[in-house]
């Protein structure tokens, strides 16, 4: 026993660093996020108040509409940029001339800084001399739309612009990812199907895009997770209170600023913690509703 | 852009004529019209940094912004450049950038290896425990603890300092596991054979082991340094001392108070992030590459 615990000892050392950073900066954090989250701030001393910022939050108009905000701008980014970088996708596999360029040109937006693209889309938005309202001008647009000065919900307001940065710099991840699951279909499938006398769009439609299932998975997974802590370009873009009138503020947001702004450290854990939550249940809830309809197509056939 | 439509709208309609003649004609139709939207695409990818460009080398770009920007200034000039390098330490903001970047992605490279190392081929008490541990809390976003760890880096003393902005990142759930997976595959035989040799265990990590694990190592590398080179919500909450500002961190705050200065802002811009596009031109395979064998985004 003893000796094998000897042999063992070297590879305790080998996972000991690693633990120690994983106790300080993840482990601990997290629950001291939770413990925070139940505590309030009385002169220096941290007192019991139970549920207390739970209720607050959930009776905050401001926290509720960042979590709204958080939860419509994460909706209509996946809606557009699933289907568009699948279709693109599918596209650019079937190019012959310059597949890899055009693929290191998608994939430039994701290099770059989030906040040097935020800092040049600003302007991009710019109402007057902005360089897609300068387009729209020559295409004889007018009144010109008034992008990230427009709080409302509208197709051309501040959500809309955030959505276009988006999907402009997430377009190029999301093809790639869906092109590494495009080359995994088995080709057994595909020779099947043109046997069976299918056209392009059929084999797509009924052979590729089913193949792809742990593709869409796993993007619709860490694309929820990204959205639900979407900060860095909006915080860029409409500061820690998403300006225009709050428009652009997300949960992250809201935590940095109770937090960093307001010094409420206690009432940020509690908004931090439903954040955790609804990661949490939107990750299975994912999971789930993908699993569920393999369960049914494999009792259907 | 509307005469290149034209033109693809002109040989899509002799295109269409092809494909009642013969199959290979429509192949060449199909490779065009697909070529068309890419490049389309293309554009739409490369407009806004072009515009960038050209705004910044304008030189009355600024304030009232006399006119309206084009693709290509006409009053070309370096003068917001040179604004820009006066205004802000610029080459301290690259250095800090690159002090932060490479410690601590050397640091993720080995910690992670070296642990995956452990949890692939070692043998000890606990180990599907700790893994199982590790695993669990591979999805819990920075977001939701990020106050404590601020509450922490403030007791321990370490706001303001390099080593806020490396400790917390100089180990990773996912790197160890990735790292895990990737050593797994090794046949065992080749860590047999130099444990005979008397070689000890870190020896053959460092020999064998290593040395195979070429693609993890650059996919890591890629992500570790973009997350770092990037990242601007860790130190806006540790770092005030412009003199450790990243150049990240140091153009969101810069933007801030350029704002109306738009040449100036834009300059900044392309000062951070060109070197970046240009590293990005020669490595762009290896950086592709390991975005698709981990499946994650910098």
């Amino acid at each position: 026993m003893l000796r094998k615990l000897r042999k063992s000892l070297i590879w305790y050392v080998f996972v000991a660093p690693t633990f120690i950073l994983y106790a300080l900066f993840v482990a601990y954090p997290t629950f001291e996020t939770f413990r925070l989250s139940f505590f309030q701030e009385v002169a220096t001393r941290q007192e019991f108040v139970g549920a207390l910022h739970y209720i607050r939050l959930l009776g905050n108009q401001v926290f509720l509409a960042a979590l709204l905000n958080t939860a419509f701008l994460g909706i209509i980014f996946l809606m557009i940029i699933v289907p568009l970088s699948l279709v693109m996708a599918s596209l650019l596999n079937n190019l012959h001339v310059w597949p890899n360029l055009f693929k290191a040109i998608y994939f430039l937006p994701q290099i770059t800084s989030t906040v040097a693209v935020a800092l040049v889309f600003s302007y991009v938005f710019q109402p007057n001399w902005g360089l897609v309202n300068n387009i729209l001008r020559e295409l004889g647009v007018d009144p010109l739309p008034l992008w990230l000065a427009e709080p409302r919900y509208v197709l051309t307001g501040s959500r809309a612009a955030v959505t276009i940065l988006a999907v402009w710099v997430a377009l190029g991840y999301y093809m790639l990812i869906f092109q590494a699951g495009l080359q995994a279909v088995p080709s057994e499938l595909y020779d099947a199907a043109v046997v069976d006398g299918a056209g392009p769009l059929q084999t797509w439609w009924l052979i590729t895009i089913p193949s792809l299932r742990p593709t869409f998975i796993f993007l619709f997974i860490t694309g929820t997770i990204d959205a639900m802590s979407r900060f860095s370009d909006l915080w860029m873009l409409g500061g820690p209170a998403g300006t225009p009138a709050r428009s652009l503020q997300t949960i992250v947001m809201y935590v940095y600023q109770t937090a960093f702004e307001s010094n409420d450290f206690n009432l940020a854990s509690a908004a931090a913690v439903i954040l955790f939550v609804a990661v949490l249940v939107l990750t299975v809830v994912n999971f789930r509703s993908f699993l569920g309809r393999e369960f049914s197509s494999q009792s259907g056939a | 852009m509307a005469s290149s439509e034209n033109i693809s709208q002109a040989r899509s309609i002799t295109g269409l004529r092809g494909l009642l003649s013969s199959q290979r004609n429509f192949r060449r139709l199909q490779q065009i019209i697909i070529f068309v939207i890419m490049l389309i695409g293309a554009v739409a990818m490369i407009a806004p940094f072009e515009w960038m460009l050209a705004t910044s080398f304008s030189r009355s770009a600024n304030v009232a912004m006399p006119r309206i920007p084009t693709f290509w200034p006409s009053d070309p000039s370096t003068f917001n450049y040179k604004v820009a390098i006066t205004n802000l330490p610029l080459a301290r903001y690259y250095l800090n950038s690159l002090i932060v970047t490479v410690v601590s992605t050397l640091g993720y490279l080995f910690f992670s290896s070296l642990t995956g190392y452990a949890f692939a081929k070692g043998r000890f008490i606990g180990k599907s425990v700790l893994f199982i541990i590790l695993l669990t809390t591979l999805m819990i976003p920075f977001e939701i603890r990020m106050i404590p760890m601020y509450l922490l880096m403030r007791q321990l003393h370490l706001s303001d300092s390099y080593a806020a902005l490396i400790l917390p990142f100089i180990s990773g759930g996912f790197g160890t596991f990735l790292m895990r997976q990737y050593i797994s595959a090794i046949p065992d035989e080749l860590i047999d054979a130099a444990r005979m040799d008397g070689a000890n265990e870190f020896t053959i990590y460092t020999r064998v082991v290593l040395p195979l694990c070429g693609p993890a190592l650059a996919a890591l590398t890629v992500l570790s340094a973009l997350w770092r080179w990037n990242d601007v919500i860790w130190p806006l909450l540790v770092i005030s001392d412009r003199s450790l500002f990243t150049i990240t961190f140091g153009l969101a705050m810069a933007s801030r108070s350029q704002g109306i200065f738009t040449g100036v802002a834009l300059a900044t811009s392309a000062i951070a992030i060109l070197p970046i596009m240009i590293l990005y031109l020669f490595l762009q395979r290896y950086i592709i590459r390991g975005i698709m064998l981990t499946g994650l985004k910098g």
